[in-house]
């Protein structure tokens, strides 16, 4: 028996992750392109021109970017300092003030957003949080490449050709198999390598034959299925670099903001379910194309994806009847990890590609918190205590480590996410996404720095601090009439409405559209049933587990709002226990961090399923503690910690 | 406003200790029980429940306020004679089946009971046959029904239809509430009454009995 070729190569083994911290500059930053919120990862020092060049992103220009026809011209939606000279000619004061800027002259050193495209339409961005940090770990992706060489066809004693490709890739591959696609294919792929090409495989399943040049393309999907956005990656499986980000509103919102009302879909009509499906696989397919574009691939170079979701969506996006996780006892269809064909679920790639679904832990602890806790690592922690949570709709939080893992899932309400507030709106262009106040001066701090529309979520949380922090709101959430001036902020912003008081955050001159933006006496009792739900499920978890709140050494934030919020102000209104600052981290968005953890190493898949199994879920609705606490969490912490 | 405005006050506070003084106070002074309790302690949790309504109150302060009420109602309970002490009316209320939130529904309950109403609570996932049956055991005059869930929600019209196949639906008036609960749904459904809140149900059960 011939010596197989290739010799049995130890895994390589690679370490290597985000750079977690922002110390030491990058090499890459991220650009952002408005309108499309096409993610970019660029070299620091590039201009925007180069880096839009390999897209199909077109700026006008005939001088080739030499700064000297003044047609390239972007608006940059980021803070940004003076226009270059060649700018300052060529473009007019107005364009300047508005930060408008020529793309050839202008470089990229951190991360920017920029506008592109006719400037009389809305720009309207969406704050989609993509990025997400992770911990560091070995790289063993759940799809390789492997160069074969295959004996010449003279010397194979008639052979069968896969028993060949087994015999050369040597006895690890002794029960190699492969898919009727891939076989159909093979005499002739075979025959156009000549019999050196690149196996691709999954596992001990060879998918494909390619030619060795492709050997090098190893590329992943990673979604992130999100009941309002849907977030994709492009991943690099060769050293585990985010290639793009994109990330779109999902288009199933039309049908319900929120999981129960898609749920209610699909229930009251008979063909939800599949409308409903279809939308996500049409909105995956758009993202995946987008991905590939700036990739430079094309669909047949995918063979691999992961995707992550609440149960109810990852349910909606395999076409599993949902329903059953609308109501008590919520049973949810099947919460296994999935391993399933990319185009029996309708995505776009190539034809044997295979897609996995996160598993889930119940109806409503599915792969995206599985997810976000791969990507705390609370998981493989033996000492630290670690509290997580994801705060949306559904506030899902996980405390422990590897000994013991806690979860559940806390009926927030849309609050946080800036629904049900009189001017809330999600994180876009527009929403007051902070405020501070002092030396007589409150402000507001608005995404794309325009005036403000609306409130989102870590608006409201800011803003409730502040009003906290000055006595204008009381610790039973009380809007306080007769205060004269409170620490700076004016009296005149209190303002009465038939007997009860609101808070005046942006009056008609400082509005977007001329209207008043209040935050009424209301909004604060919505911010008060939302805190109150998540903090009495932290409490609860921490009551099963037996610690206080000095048991508790690290507080992940995951998702959005966990992104932006200041952990201060969070925990200024109670919405986190009253930690040590700087053992608060945002985990940025978790879900996707986690499946791409799981693309990159076939030992998370594993855990993801470990974890599946063990974590213990605490049904809130029926603990005999959780009403209690959940009355008592819905006054505001009394004291100050500012 | 009456000579019970001190005793409305601490209630509407929620200062057990100054209510139940006020309360002991009015009685030495020898004045009627039933105005203590419907001057004072009903007027007062009518008072909460419209400040509620209106977000002045919130629910921690609400339930004190409820909690207040009960500790006066302990002193006085005693004075009235067997049946003297006579319910505004019977309610039976419930979270609806396969929905378990009940913080909105004890509320209800509780305010309910401030106001004088006598209330059977059978707790949440309560089928539409648990809620006819309890109904005509107790000659209730309302059934109250809460769903936090617009997937629960059917329940109700469930229930309503389980009330007229029982041949009781003309002596029970239905109430119905909850976060995705809305006026349209409850005249849809039948319903004879909806309330957003726990004060506003106090009062639509009044007036359903036709209570001033």
């Amino acid at each position: 028996m011939k010596k197989p070729k290739n010799k049995k190569k130890k895994k390589r083994r690679r370490s290597f992750a985000l750079p977690p911290e922002r110390k030491q500059k990058r090499k890459h930053v991220w650009l952002k392109v408005l309108p499309d919120d096409l993610w970019l990862k660029v070299r620091r020092g590039k201009t925007i021109l180069e880096a839009l060049q390999k897209t199909d992103v077109e700026l006008e220009g005939d001088c080739g970017g030499l700064g000297q026809c003044g047609k390239c011209k972007v608006k940059i939606l980021s803070a940004i300092g003076p226009p270059s000279t060649e700018a300052q000619e060529l473009l007019d004061a107005d364009e300047l003030k508005a930060g408008v800027r020529l793309a050839c002259r202008t470089k990229i050193k951190k991360e920017f957003t920029i506008y592109v495209g006719e400037p009389e339409t809305e720009d309207t961005y969406y704050q989609i949080l993509k990025t997400g940090r992770r911990p560091l770990f070995y790289l063993d992706p759940l799809l390789e490449k492997q160069l074969v060489n295959l004996p010449s066809d003279a010397h194979n004693g008639g052979l069968a050709d896969l028993e060949r490709i087994r015999l050369a890739m040597g006895p690890n591959y002794d029960d190699l198999t492969a898919p009727l696609n891939c076989l159909r294919s093979l005499p002739n792929m075979l025959a156009k390598t000549q019999f050196h090409g690149a196996a691709v495989l999954h596992g001990k399943s060879l998918i494909a034959w390619q030619p060795r040049e492709e050997g090098g393309r190893r590329y992943g999907l990673v979604f992130d299925l999100g009941t309002s956005t849907l977030v994709g990656k492009l991943i690099s499986l060769l050293d585990g670099n985010e290639v793009a980000a994109i990330s779109r509103l999902n288009s199933q919102s039309k049908y319900g903001s929120n999981v129960i009302s898609r749920l209610q879909y699909v229930k009251e009509n008979s063909e939800g379910l599949q409308r409903l499906n279809e939308l996500l696989i049409k909105d995956l397919n758009r993202i995946t194309k987008r991905l590939l574009y700036v990739g430079g691939l094309q669909p047949e170079d995918i063979f691999i994806g992961v995707a992550a979701g609440n149960t109810t969506m990852q349910h909606l996006l395999l076409s599993l009847d949902p329903r059953g996780i609308a109501q008590a006892p919520f049973n949810p269809v099947s919460t296994d990890g999935m391993i399933v064909k990319a185009g029996d679920v309708g995505l776009e790639v190539h034809p044997e590609a295979l897609l996995y679904v996160m598993p889930t832990r119940s109806g409503y602890i599915g792969g995206d918190l599985i997810s976000a806790v791969l990507a705390s690592g609370a998981a493989e922690q033996d000492d630290l205590m670690i509290l997580g949570m994801d705060l949306g709709t559904n506030g899902e939080i996980f405390l422990g480590n590897r000994k013991r893992l806690l979860t559940c899932s806390a009926a927030a309400g849309p609050a946080l996410e800036g629904a049900k507030i009189s001017q809330g709106m999600i994180a876009r262009s527009g929403a007051v996404e902070g405020v501070s106040s002092g030396n007589g001066d409150f402000s507001c701090r608005v995404i794309s720095n325009i005036k403000p529309k609306g409130i989102c979520g870590s608006g409201l949380v800011d803003l409730a601090a502040v009003l906290l922090h000055t006595g204008i709101v009381d610790h039973e959430g009380l809007i306080q009439p007769d205060l004269e001036n409170a620490n700076d902020i004016p009296g005149s912003r209190v303002i009465e409405r038939s007997g009860i008081y609101d808070f005046l955050v942006a009056g008609p001159d400082e509005s977007f559209d001329g209207r008043p933006i209040y935050l009424t006496q209301q909004d604060i009792r919505e911010l008060q049933l939302a805190k109150g739900a998540v903090a009495a499920g932290i409490r609860t978890l921490m009551d099963e587990m037996g610690i206080g709140v000095d048991g508790i050494d690290r507080v992940y934030l995951a998702g959005a709002l966990g992104n932006y919020v200041h952990p201060l102000s969070a925990m200024r209104i109670g919405l986190i226990p009253s930690v040590k600052p700087d053992i608060v981290q945002s985990l940025g968005n978790a879900a996707s961090t986690g499946a791409s953890m799981v693309l990159l190493s076939k030992a998370y898949w594993q855990k993801a399923n470990e974890l599946a199994h063990s974590i213990e879920h605490i049904e809130l609705s029926t603990h005999l503690d959780f009403n209690e606490y959940f009355v008592e969490s819905l006054n505001f912490p009394e004291e100050n910690l500012w | 406003m009456s000579e019970f405005s001190s005793l409305t006050e601490a209630v509407i506070k929620g200062d057990i200790q100054t209510a139940v003084a006020e309360t002991q106070s009015a009685l030495d002074a020898g004045s009627n029980v039933q105005d203590i309790l419907d001057k004072g302690l009903i007027a007062a949790m009518d008072e909460v429940g419209e400040k509620f309504s209106t977000g002045q109150m919130f629910v921690p302060q609400m339930l004190r306020s409820a909690k207040t009420m009960q500790e006066c109602m302990k002193l006085i309970k005693a004075l009235f004679q067997e049946g003297q002490l006579s319910a505004k009316g019977k309610v039976v209320i419930g979270t609806v089946r396969q929905d378990l939130h009940d913080i909105g529904k004890n509320l209800v309950a509780m305010m309910m009971e401030g106001a004088g109403f006598s209330i059977t609570d059978l707790g949440v996932d309560v089928s539409p046959k648990d809620f006819t049956q309890k109904a005509q055991e107790v000659g209730a005059d309302i059934v109250a029904m809460s769903a936090l869930l617009s997937t629960t929600m059917p329940a109700m019209r469930e229930t309503i239809e389980a009330l007229q196949e029982a041949g009781i639906r003309d002596k029970v008036k239905v109430m119905i509430g909850g976060a995705p609960v809305t006026e349209n749904f409850a005249s849809e459904i039948k319903a004879d009454s909806y309330a957003p809140d726990a004060g506003s149900a106090v009062i639509a059960a009044k007036k359903l009995l036709g209570i001033t």
